[in-house]
């Protein structure tokens, strides 16, 4: 029972879309002072998802009408699930289960996957070259990032979240030491090309490919999609204090607003690159840089 | 250097020029008959190494007058070659079965004016929508807003 | 269903349109989204497909070439959408009002596949930003 009252209502659904609504809000006022614009007001993520559920849904024809609106629904009880997870583990609630690092992260690639789904069935040309990108996306960042995972979670012995806490509190947090510092510029990296955000956000290029593979969606199934995008922002920096810190609340949420900034700079400061730029950067630079944050991590630097 | 070259084409095509005149010191005016004016300006455009500016039509009172820019740039010279094409009789030999060039300013001569090229490879609409109604040619004098009504359009031809 | 009502007036999301258009009234909206008279603040952004959008920003006078695909277009568009007739040329066809190809005012091309259709007229060749901005805030207060 308790754990329906995590999922629904904290940590679970309601607490992380009001505040992953609210970093949403952030990220676009911050941009818009950055451009030397006013921003929009604080309730516009709350807005945009209340107008989405107002209008009406259109099916196209060759889609497959139940398939087409139940894979984004989806995606958001999976990234709800995971989200619940890693907070309940964070603020101490209960305690997790072993192994419970790998599963959370694979529960964050669902999305992308109904994405997937959403888009090669809409019968629409732009949003197949949107699926080909996706594809490939998604598999050229998932392997620096377990390298880094894996780093993290034989250090502490163990990959349950709550192991990997502990022994942070102990031996001093992961980003003390030198192969902390290059897995977390590593991690920063697939964290953006996870979230579809500039410079990797080949899949719904807009003014490129007319919103891609997003093309075919509307009213409430765009809500779906639009607040596991949400929720995955507040997530994935959890994550990464997770790994790298391991920190509790109050030192958490100065690291929090931290690693949201880095995310606002670097989508503001460059151009969206191309897919073979793109595989190349995580197969090649990424990869390598993860072996050697690595190799220090068992020489103990 | 106009008197040379004006010398030069009198030699050369003589009979089919009906008359040749000179306003300024880098332009030739010549009219032919519309019979023979595909025959001069291929000459002019392989032969004499001139280059195409364009091709115009206006709606005289007596039929369409046809003119062909031509020019030639080490000379310095515009070279225009007038024919006037009688209502009664509305065709003309296509230039544009043999030299590329000619083959997009003869189509759009043919849906704007009317005028019929005989043996064009490939006469389709260039600048009208496809629905426009056959037959009314918007760039005559005769012809009015009113003509074409609301009605009158076919989208079924436009494919959509 | 109130406060989702009241949320469709906060957050825009405009998709642009060019038909048949000398191109003025497209570089005008473009100036919208620039630091002086940014319009993000209201929530509106442009978006790159006619399903996501809640306002058709049609620029040019409509053409026969540009007709089937207008009308298609709007039928693309989830409803409730408004449609802005942006400059003389979707007020009243502007100075090409005799021209051969010019098939007609939008409301008239509209009106044959909705007659209900809200339409939003912001007259000017181009109109200024300011017109702009009053003309899309009277719209939303007319929803």
């Amino acid at each position: 029972m308790s754990w329906l009252v995590y999922y629904l209502v904290f940590p679970g659904f309601i607490f992380s879309s009001v505040v992953g609504l609210l970093t949403v809000w952030l990220d676009r006022k911050v941009s818009a002072r950055v451009q030397w614009r006013y921003g929009p007001p604080w309730y516009q993520g709350f807005a945009d998802i209340g107008k989405l559920l107002y209008k009406e849904v259109i099916i196209p024809r060759e889609a497959f009408g139940s398939g087409f609106i139940a894979a984004p629904l989806f995606g958001l009880a999976a990234v709800t699930l995971g989200v619940t997870i890693i907070c309940v583990s964070f603020f101490g609630l209960s305690k997790g289960f072993i192994g419970d690092i790998i599963v959370v992260w694979y529960l964050f690639a669902i999305p992308a996957i109904a994405l997937i789904y959403v888009g090669s069935t809409s019968g629409n040309p732009l949003s197949s070259v949107g699926v080909s990108r996706e594809i490939k996306l998604l598999l050229s960042y998932d392997l620096p990032m377990i390298i880094i995972i894996v780093i993290m979670a034989s250090k502490a012995g163990t990959f349950s979240i709550q192991g990997i806490m502990n022994w942070q509190r102990t031996n001093g947090s992961n980003i003390s030491n030198w192969y902390g510092i290059i897995g977390f510029l590593v991690a920063i990296f697939c964290i953006q090309a996870k979230l579809g955000r500039v410079p990797f956000d080949l899949p719904e290029a807009e003014t490129e490919l007319g919103s891609g593979i997003l093309m075919e969606l509307s009213g409430g199934v765009l809500a779906a999609y639009e607040l596991s995008k949400a929720i995955m922002l507040f997530g994935l920096p959890m994550f990464l204090i997770i790994l790298f810190w391991g920190k509790g609340i109050i030192g958490g949420i100065l690291i929090y607003l931290l690693i949201v900034v880095l995310l606002i700079l670097i989508k503001n400061t460059n151009p969206r690159v191309r897919i073979d730029h793109a595989m190349k950067y995580f197969w090649g630079w990424m990869s390598g840089a993860a072996i050697l944050a690595g190799i220090l991590a068992y020489f103990g630097v | 250097m106009s008197k040379e070259v004006m010398k030069d084409l009198k030699k050369k095509l003589g009979k089919k020029i009906i008359d040749m005149v000179q306003p300024r010191s880098n332009r030739i005016y010549i009219r032919v008959e519309p019979e023979k004016a595909p025959g001069v300006v291929e000459y002019l455009f392989s032969k004499y190494k001139c280059k195409l500016c364009t091709a115009t039509g206006i709606d005289m009172r007596e039929g369409i007058e046809m003119i062909y820019h031509l020019a030639r740039e080490d000379k310095n010279i515009l070279i225009n070659v007038k024919t006037l094409i009688p209502y009664s009789k509305l065709e003309m030999d296509s230039i544009g079965k043999k030299i590329p060039a000619f083959r997009w300013i003869e189509r759009e001569i043919n849906e704007m004016l009317g005028v019929e090229f005989k043996g064009h490879p490939d006469m389709r609409r260039l600048l009208l929508a496809d629905s426009f109604p056959k037959g009314k040619y918007p760039l005559r004098k005769d012809f009015k807003h009113s003509d074409v009504t609301d009605e009158d359009y076919d989208y079924e031809r436009s494919g959509i | 269903m109130d406060i989702l009502k009241k949320s469709f007036k906060k957050s825009i999301w405009v998709f642009h349109l060019s038909t048949a258009a000398c191109n003025n009234c497209d570089i005008e909206v473009l100036e919208l989204l620039t630091p002086k008279y940014d319009v993000e603040r209201f929530g509106i952004k442009l978006v790159g497909s006619p399903r996501h959008a809640d306002a058709l920003l049609v620029c040019g006078s409509v053409n026969a070439h540009a007709k089937p695909r207008l009308l298609e277009v709007y039928r693309q568009t989830s409803k409730p959408c408004l449609v802005v007739a942006f400059g003389s040329c979707g007020c009243s066809s502007g100075i090409f009002r005799d021209s051969y190809s010019i098939v007609g005012p939008l409301d008239k091309v509209l009106k044959e596949v909705d007659p209900d259709a809200k339409i939003v007229y912001i007259p000017g060749c181009p109109p200024k930003p300011e017109a702009m901005i009053e003309g899309i805030v009277m719209g939303l207060g007319a929803i």
